[in-house]
């Protein structure tokens, strides 16, 4: 800035009113922050809403109809709190005053609540907990018993399916991750840009060629069949990840224990693998919950009904009794999200940690 | 010095078993063998009795000569892959990027928390929560809203639109993805850039225009061929919420293919039609590894002890 003022006169000094430019400056950034918020409020609506009905109708409903009032008069309620809280989580600037305020905001607005739609709250959508002939008993004249399994078989093989799932892909892609990101042998790089073009691939497009091999060996409609399945396609993926994981340790800790006489096995296992714990943790809770919410692999490639998994549960009940109870659908739904919702909150500090060449996902 | 170096070679291959082996076997199986599957399968005339009696090309005859539903559905591909592109995965994608990163970090968490929520919740929940939004009576969401706060009649979205009705559902999901990389690579551009910017005198769009465009040419790129190749293969939403219709409306390519193996039993056909987008998604998975960071993801290792 000097040198280009250098030649030329210098103006008189303006008087300035620092106060009330910084005032000024803080006016604007504040309104031009609530346009944004007030923006992406509008445009999350249609994805706030639908999880929020979901929630509501499935301690609400009941059977023959759908009360839409509780809805609208949560919203009435929650809406003027969360609003309320912005503007002060905005104002206020210390966080116990926030708290206090977040506190106070929240008692209120469940007193609110209870008090207008507590009366409607009821438990009985969640009945297909442990009445396994809910369906039945719903459409009793369609259906001639039988057909549904307990929800709790379905929830055992999604558990199962999802667990052993985690559990090849953990143990597979460690050892592949590690080899690739630490040993040298011929043809490292054809296999690495092979492993590539694997990740990019869409395995989707192998769902005939999948399902007739299944057949072919006797998998076919097998949980452990859509296990193996599943795990390969998403295998390159993990096999990055943990590459990425296992570039970040510092030879010299492995160099350090091999010199104290380890063998290169017994310093994968001993010193290395307890350095990627992050991203063994990511790894498990991203396979898990992927395995979780799968549905086309399973629609395609189980068919009996003691097969089931959480989604073709779900799918099945809702495309049986969509139109005549959407209370037990909404709970259904409650049941199947929770677990993966869950795993995803408490964890999501881990699952930002994975990147892939560069690209965080 | 012969039985080292024999000894040497032996536990490279030992280790090499031991540490790739588990992953070679297992693509191999589930994912090379399908690709080898598909490409023989294409020329064979396997239908719901799953028996192949001869080698032909009707497959591929037919494709190009006789079928014109394929056609209708290149159309409907073509528009839905297009404009979930262009107006969610990456222009959608864009905007909440900018405006997340522009918030406090609280705020700017809980809007991304809120669009990663149909990405992380199982897909079959989605799709029904699109059905009940477009719901075609008057307990549907979408009419709700249109009948007691605007006061129109109820639609009938999914029945007369179905195509908007999944690139909405597409879209609300993919835009997060972008979202997310988009966020990263902003969050990633030297903060003292954005001082030096406004110091300047650049306005936000002037920043936008000037320090975040010029970092995200990569992203964007790579988000484009990757969404661009996903939209074109997945079919999951799709099959969910209209089964591919009224009548064949919303059935995309890979739909298409997916129907014509599993509900009319015509395997081989579906697998030639299967076998265009696996030539197609090759292709891309090419182009996109040359976006990676390739230099680093193959540099050699540099302890060579077995």
């Amino acid at each position: 800035m000097p040198a280009d003022t250098a030649g030329t006169p210098i103006a008189p000094p303006l008087r300035l009113d620092w106060t009330k430019l910084a005032q000024r400056a803080r006016l604007k950034r504040g309104a031009g922050q609530s346009a944004l918020l007030a923006f992406l409020l509008l445009v999350s609506l249609p994805i706030i809403l639908p999880y929020f009905w979901m929630v509501v109708i499935s301690f609400t409903a009941r059977s023959g109809g759908v009360s839409t009032d509780v809805l609208w008069t949560a919203c009435a309620v929650v809406a003027p709190a969360v609003l309320i809280y912005t503007v002060v989580h905005i104002a206020a600037p210390s966080p116990r005053l926030r708290l206090v305020a977040g506190v106070v905001i929240f008692v209120i607005g469940a007193a609110l609540l209870a008090a207008l739609v507590g009366g409607q709250l009821h438990f009985a959508n969640y009945r297909f907990l442990w009445n396994p002939n809910i369906v039945e008993e719903i459409r009793s004249k369609a259906t001639a018993g039988g057909q549904f399994p307990s929800v709790w078989i379905a929830f055992r093989n999604s558990l199962a399916l999802a667990l052993s799932q985690t559990v090849i892909i953990l143990a597979v892609a460690s050892l592949a991750g590690y080899y690739i990101s630490r040993f040298a042998f011929r043809g490292r790089e054809a296999f690495l840009q092979g492993m590539l073009v694997l990740h990019a691939f869409p395995a989707m497009t192998l769902i005939i060629p999948i399902f007739l091999i299944l057949h072919w060996v006797g998998l076919l409609d097998t949980i452990i069949g859509v296990m193996l399945v599943l795990a390969t396609i998403e295998l390159p993926f993990y096999v990055f990840v943990m590459k990425g994981f296992f570039d970040g340790v510092p030879w010299d800790i492995e160099m350090s224990a091999m010199t104290d006489g380890a063998t290169r096995r017994q310093a994968f296992r001993m010193v290395v693998l307890p350095q990627v714990r992050v991203g063994l943790i990511a790894v498990a809770v991203f396979a898990f919950i992927r395995a979780w919410e799968e549905y086309i692999f399973v629609r395609t490639m189980l068919i009996e009904n003691t097969n089931w998994v959480m989604s073709l549960y779900l799918f099945w009940v809702s495309d049986d009794i969509m139109g005549v109870d959407y209370g037990i659908v909404a709970a259904v739904s409650v049941f199947y999200v929770l677990p993966s919702l869950l795993l995803y909150v408490f964890c999501q500090r881990y699952l930002t940690q994975m990147t892939i060449g560069g690209i965080r996902g | 010095m012969a039985d080292f170096a024999r000894a040497q070679l032996n536990r490279q291959r030992t280790n090499a078993a031991l540490f790739l082996g588990p992953a070679v076997v297992l693509l191999v199986c589930f994912f090379v063998a399908p690709v080898i599957v598909d490409l023989v399968l294409a020329f064979t005339d396997m239908d719901r009795t799953l028996a192949v009696t001869t080698l032909t090309l009707d497959n591929f005859v037919r494709m190009f000569t006789r079928d014109s539903r394929l056609l209708a559905s290149l159309a409907v591909t073509a528009i839905f892959v297009l404009s979930t592109l262009a107006a969610f995965n990456v222009t959608f994608a864009l905007l909440l990027a900018l405006t997340t990163t522009a918030l406090p970090k609280a705020f700017g968490g809980f809007f991304q928390a809120v669009w990663l929520l149909p990405r992380m919740s199982p897909s079959v929940v989605y799709a029904l929560l699109w059905a009940w939004v477009v719901d075609p009576n008057e307990r549907g969401l979408l009419n709700q809203i249109l009948v007691h706060v605007l006061g129109v009649a109820p639609i009938d979205l999914r029945g007369n639109q179905p195509l908007l009705v999944i690139i909405l559902a597409n879209g609300f999901i993919g835009a997060s993805l972008g979202m997310i990389i988009f966020t990263s690579a902003i969050r990633s551009i030297p903060e003292h850039l954005f001082h030096a910017a406004r110091a300047d005198g650049a306005g936000p769009l002037a920043v936008v225009r000037h320090i975040v465009f010029p970092a995200l040419r990569w992203p964007i790129s790579y988000m484009t061929i990757h969404q661009t190749l996903s939209l074109l293969v997945s079919f999951e939403y799709i099959l969910l919420i209209t089964g591919g219709g009224p009548f064949y409306d919303t059935t995309v390519f890979s739909l298409y293919a997916y129907r014509r193996a599993f509900e009319n039993g015509q395997y081989a056909y579906g697998a030639a039609l299967s076998l265009i987008l696996i030539v197609i998604g090759v292709i891309a998975a090419l182009g996109m590894w040359r976006l990676m960071d390739m230099r680093r993801l193959l540099q050699a290792p540099r302890i060579e002890v077995h």
